[in-house]
């Protein structure tokens, strides 16, 4: 589904070359929750950030369904980011000014969609995340568990192809954390493919495969067996 | 000592025999601790003669008389301060992967530094499974257990975490100390 051929991503820092990651060749499948793991500095976030269509490789290719996403045009990267990537942060992104149900409505709302014709399907994703009674309440009213939740059903709303997670619950407790991450392998078992970025192997342990990067570089790759019966 | 308290604690709910009592141990706390007969046996012998433990004798048919296990008064007491009282043992730095770095190769640390990856992934998927479990046990209607099943899991995955992060700061100071060598 996603498929990395020898990339690298460079950068100049004052006078100096950082490389970020070095030559990662990856195959990620449909249907797969992969946590990328490593220590700060790593490139976990370059990586990810690479997936995403947020940033683009200084060397090698990049590839979503066949499609390159590599040597492309800004808009070109746009479009596939908006229809194909979900995204959930660390500090969740939501805007402040919007209702739950609003944020979860933004990303076809700038696709120029009417707000009343996503609203259906935004309430239903809240239902689903078990926010039903909180589609009209703004993130200041909201606990940070919920906000997360908010957060996933917006990165679900554009059904994208991949689920993009950097350190989702950096910012929650362990028994809120634990909330989450039950609906993001819900979500899995459903068949949607995860990549997420953390340093908590508890969280790791949900998934299916771990990568470990090291100074840019792939350095370990394990697949964890079955998914929960 | 624990094995003794669980037993106890055991028989606080309900009289059973032998048999029962170690389905019911499997039961709770099966997934961490393995029992098998013979030591579920010689503590009760034991318990019988601290007079914590009593056992009345059931008939039957052409067979031995099945005996029926019960706490005492005494029994109970014991049980309720062990159960007030904290633990002060801490767990013990025994594990057989220590031994295994004690006697790494200190020219070459290649050697060591594989095994721990090696352990890290053996880790991570005996986590999985836990996690797994973990998940099968939410979507199950909830039974009397399967709280402390669920605590009990927790325990098991922030250990397996500890022994990763540990793990991890070997590799660092090994490489550090020993250079790279590969």
């Amino acid at each position: 589904m996603i498929e990395i051929r020898n990339a690298g991503k460079k950068y100049l820092q004052g006078a100096r070359e950082v490389h970020a990651l070095r030559n990662v060749s990856l195959r990620i499948k449909s249907g797969e929750f992969l946590s990328i793991m490593g220590p700060s500095g790593s490139g976990k976030s370059t990586l990810l950030n690479l997936i995403g269509g947020l940033d683009q490789p200084t060397s090698g290719e990049i590839f979503m369904d066949g499609r390159p996403l590599h040597g492309i045009s800004d808009d070109e990267l746009t479009l596939i980011r908006r229809r194909r990537v979900g995204f959930i942060f660390q500090f969740f992104n939501l805007l402040p000014i919007l209702t739950a149900v609003e944020n979860v409505c933004l990303p076809l709302l700038l696709e120029g969609i009417p707000f009343t014709r996503i609203k259906p399907k935004a309430v239903l994703l809240l239902e689903q995340m078990g926010l039903g009674e909180r589609t009209e309440h703004r993130p200041e009213q909201l606990s940070g568990g919920e906000m997360q939740r908010v957060a996933i059903a917006r990165a679900l709303i554009t059904e994208p192809a991949v689920l993009l997670a950097d350190e989702p619950t950096g910012n929650l407790d362990s028994h809120t954390s634990e909330e989450i991450f039950l609906l993001l392998s819900n979500l899995n078992e459903k068949g949607q493919t995860i990549v997420m970025v953390t340093h908590d192997s508890k969280a790791a342990a949900y998934g299916t495969r771990v990568i470990t990067l090291k100074d840019g570089a792939l350095a370990e790759d394990v697949s964890l067996g079955g998914a929960p019966s | 000592m624990s094995v003794k308290f669980a037993m106890l604690g055991i028989l606080a709910e309900k009289n059973l025999h032998g048999y029962e009592l170690k389905s019911s141990f499997d039961e709770k706390v099966g997934e961490f601790w393995s029992l098998n007969y013979g030591q579920i046996y010689s503590t009760l012998d034991r318990l019988e003669k601290e007079d914590l433990v009593t056992h009345d004798r059931q008939a039957q048919d052409r067979r031995p008389d099945k005996k029926i296990y019960s706490i005492t008064g005494k029994g109970r007491t014991e049980l309720e301060e062990w159960l007030s009282t904290p633990v002060h043992k801490v767990r013990a730095l025994r594990d057989e992967f220590f031994i295994k770095l004690v006697f790494m190769d200190r020219k070459d640390p290649g050697p060591i530094l594989d095994l721990i990856e090696k352990q890290k992934a053996h880790y991570l998927k005996q986590m999985n499974r836990l996690t797994n479990r973990k998940v099968s046990l939410k979507k199950r209607p909830e039974h009397a257990d399967s709280l402390t099943a669920e605590l009990l899991m927790d325990a098991g995955l922030f250990h397996a975490e500890a022994d990763i992060k540990w793990l991890t700061l070997c590799a660092s100071k090994i490489k550090a100390t020993m250079g790279e060598n590969t």
